[in-house]
């Protein structure tokens, strides 16, 4: 057992906090300091923020310097996640590109997409969307019916994709479209890559029920993207998804944790300027949710050590987002209990509860975002216990 | 960062795992439950632990133990509930920790390479003190030292008068110990015995994880095979949502044990919170776990025929056993809210 950092990764820690130190203004780490911006300038801000931060050397921890990553190690880019969250650094604007895009190009990307697509989007140049859910083709993305057909050298797409994030801000999106006529379920699809900034797409704002709109729909009309802008082979689009997708297991759990475990503090701070910290079913509840954290910060040291053995997690990437969304979700039902009648209430006692109400209502999205708890629990059931489908 | 077994570790386990499997399997264990009159220590298993250094594994090197951690112990405290097995093991192990963190150096020499080779039974009770009647021990009725409250401190007990006390679990056998001062551990400080306290708390997390982690283990093998509706059951949502939820459980158990034991070897600041948290924990799980074994076995799941019920009654005992889930729910909020 040995739960420390290497010493160049303890470097790598106090370098980059230093940086995070002199570089976060004060203001933006005020309860209420980012639900208070309009959208677009909150945006605006942390994408410049972000763009500053990859220029001093602090993105692409992990990933090859050939590709202008840092060439770090997953013991670093956990910790890089970890420092953003304890220096409550802006959450990145260009996380679909990062998490998922990026990885997939490297691995199956041409030469010139490589090139094209990973300095720009690390720079954040150019903010990617991903295209996957539909109207019809939500948990069953095989549904999909958005169509692509050739002509000359384009793809024409039209149809509709939703839930998408950054949709306002995107300048292109990774497409899953059915791009053979009359295919069905995972055949005939292509991971295209789309130009935004083009009079076929037109991308609306999805108010949600927090009042936000970090999601929003993208509507395809005669949108055209050259035949050469797709991700794997033409027609081989679902594998490409399901390797694109496969990279959802970053060390990130850890400073997922750190994040949880402040805004538990928070409630705790709520209960306690309320005089409600003594009651002992609202403790219950509290040290109820505080140990399924604390297991969720187990559970990241688990896949950071497996990740850093080179083992493939393969299927158990399910429950780990079963795991930290359920836990959130809980935490934020704790919330409810400390406000007891008041819950609905903008300021209690002095205290402004709006940033909290729209921490607590994101968390009615995460257990359906990135494959719902229910989908997760047939995959967890099916290929990591292997009960019959 | 390495959080896991090192290959040592996993030897241990194995070597525990793979004894059981082979040589003290469920038949063997039901002759022990049902064998009422027995005193629940079968000799074989005994001489296993004593010969594998099962009961050596915290007792140092100069008292002839394998001078190992509580990590150590907390691996063959889960394979030991995984096989639902029997004996005084862990009233052995705590007991020579007792002597070993709280013991004069007489002591010590005069107890714990005896209690490492198996030579000699011992038990650990926090209820009740001595001199009177310390009620329920594990094993009380066939130890040969019962390290027990004695004012604020430990005494140290031998030549107990023992009567037995009937369970409805049978991989344990139970009994009130009525005994006299016996002789003080000079170095029972609070201290000392809040350290006892938590090491013992996190071998009973270790056994219920091991309980927990077979009973779905047993559960999912026969689901897959089991047919109803011409169809496997394991098939249908209703069984598989709920047997991925307790698969999920059951691995946050397996870590909170893991870092309960580590943090107590390693003395981090938060081991006292790590202990809670893997008793309530471990404890919840192994109850839920437990109770759906026998729920997604149906009809024969009910049955005394069926293994089931062995799981669930040493689950039931150990969730109480050094404080339940809502005791230690009450020393997290304190840790993490304030008094």
């Amino acid at each position: 057992m040995d739960l420390t950092y290497t010493a160049a990764e303890e470097e790598f820690r106090s370098e980059l906090r230093s940086w995070l130190q002199a570089n976060i203004p004060e203001e933006w780490t005020r309860s209420g300091f980012w639900e208070a911006l309009p959208e677009d300038e909150s945006f605006r801000l942390r994408r410049d923020w972000e763009r500053e931060k990859a220029l001093a050397g602090f993105a692409g921890i992990q990933w090859p310097t050939e590709f202008g990553g840092r060439g770090g190690t997953p013991g670093m880019k956990a910790i890089c996640d970890e420092e953003s969250v304890r220096c409550q650094a802006p959450s990145t604007v260009n996380a679909l590109g990062l998490t998922f895009l990026a990885p997939t190009v490297m691995a199956i990307g041409t030469d010139a997409q490589r090139k094209e697509i990973i300095g720009p989007m690390l720079r954040n140049e150019v903010i990617w969307c991903q295209g996957f859910s539909e109207p019809g083709a939500g948990s069953d993305l095989a549904a999909l019916s958005c169509k692509g057909v050739r002509d000359g050298d384009d793809f024409v797409v039209n149809g509709q994709k939703v839930w998408t994030t950054n949709a306002m801000h995107g300048d292109k999106i990774f497409a899953m479209v059915r791009t053979e006529a009359g295919s069905e379920k995972h055949r005939g699809i292509s991971m295209l890559l789309i130009d935004m900034d083009q009079p076929g797409v037109d991308a609306r704002p999805l108010k949600q029920m927090s009042g936000a709109s970090e999601f929003g729909e993208v509507f395809f009309t005669d949108a055209r993207v050259p035949a050469t802008d797709v991700l794997g082979d033409i027609g081989d689009g679902w594998r490409t998804a399901m390797l694109l997708l496969s990279y959802e297991r970053g060390a990130s759990g850890i400073a997922q944790y750190t994040e949880f475990r402040r805004q538990y503090d928070e409630i705790v701070d709520v209960a306690r300027t309320l005089g409600r910290d003594q009651d002992p079913v609202v403790r219950g509840k509290l040290a109820r949710v505080l140990t399924d954290l604390e297991c969720l910060r187990l559970h990241a040291m688990y896949v950071l050590t497996q990740v850093e053995l080179g083992r493939d997690l393969g299927f158990e990437a399910s429950m780990t987002k079963l795991i930290w969304s359920e836990a959130f979700q809980d935490l934020w039902e704790t919330f409810d209990d400390v406000l007891g009648a008041d819950a609905t209430l903008d300021a209690l006692d002095g205290v402004d509860l709006t940033p909290l109400h729209a921490q607590s209502m994101w968390s009615r999205s995460v257990t359906i975002w990135g494959g719902s708890s229910q989908v997760q629990r047939n995959i967890t059931a099916e290929r990591v216990l292997g009960l019959p489908r | 960062m390495f959080f896991a077994l090192t290959e040592d570790q996993r030897e241990f386990d194995a070597a525990v795992r793979g004894y059981l499997a082979e040589r003290f399997d469920m038949d063997a264990v039901r002759g022990v439950v049902e064998d009422t009159a027995g005193d629940g220590n079968p000799a074989s298993l005994w001489k296993a632990a004593a010969d594998q250094g099962w009961l050596a594994v915290l007792v140092p090197e100069e008292h002839e133990g394998l001078g190992l951690g509580l990590v150590e112990a907390q691996v063959i405290s889960r394979a030991l509930g995984a096989g639902v097995a029997p004996g005084p093991w862990r009233g052995t192990v705590l007991a020579a920790e007792a002597i070993r963190l709280a013991g004069s150096d007489s002591q010590r020499a005069a107890w714990l390479p005896r209690l490492a080779a198996g030579d000699a039974i011992g038990a650990f009770t926090l209820r009740g003190s001595v001199p009177g009647t310390v009620p329920a021990v594990e094993y009380g009725g066939i130890a040969d030292v019962v390290v027990a409250r004695s004012g604020d401190g430990l005494a140290l007990v031998d030549g107990v008068t023992a009567t037995a006390r009937g369970s409805y679990d049978g991989t344990v056998r139970l009994a009130d110990v009525q005994a006299g001062a016996g002789s003080a551990l000079p170095g029972a400080t609070p201290d000392v015995v809040a350290a006892l306290t938590a090491r013992a708390t996190v071998l009973v997390a270790a056994d219920l994880v091991g309980i927990a982690r077979e009973a779905v283990s047993r559960t999912v093998a026969y689901d897959r095979e089991r047919k109803q509706f011409g169809v496997p059951v394991g098939s249908f949502q209703a069984i598989k949502h709920a047997l991925a939820d307790l698969h999920v459980n059951v691995t946050m158990a397996e870590h909170a044990a893991l870092y309960a034991a580590h943090a107590l070897d390693a003395g981090l600041d938060d081991a006292a919170l790590a202990v809670a948290v893997a008793k309530a924990k471990a404890g919840d799980t192994a109850l839920a776990a437990a109770a759906a074994m026998i729920q997604y076995h149906g009809g024969i799941g009910y049955t005394w025929e069926h293994e089931a019920h062995f799981f669930y009654k040493r689950a039931k005992r150990l969730a109480g056993q050094f404080g339940d889930a809502d005791a230690h729910r009450v020393t997290i909020a304190a840790l993490t809210i304030g008094a």
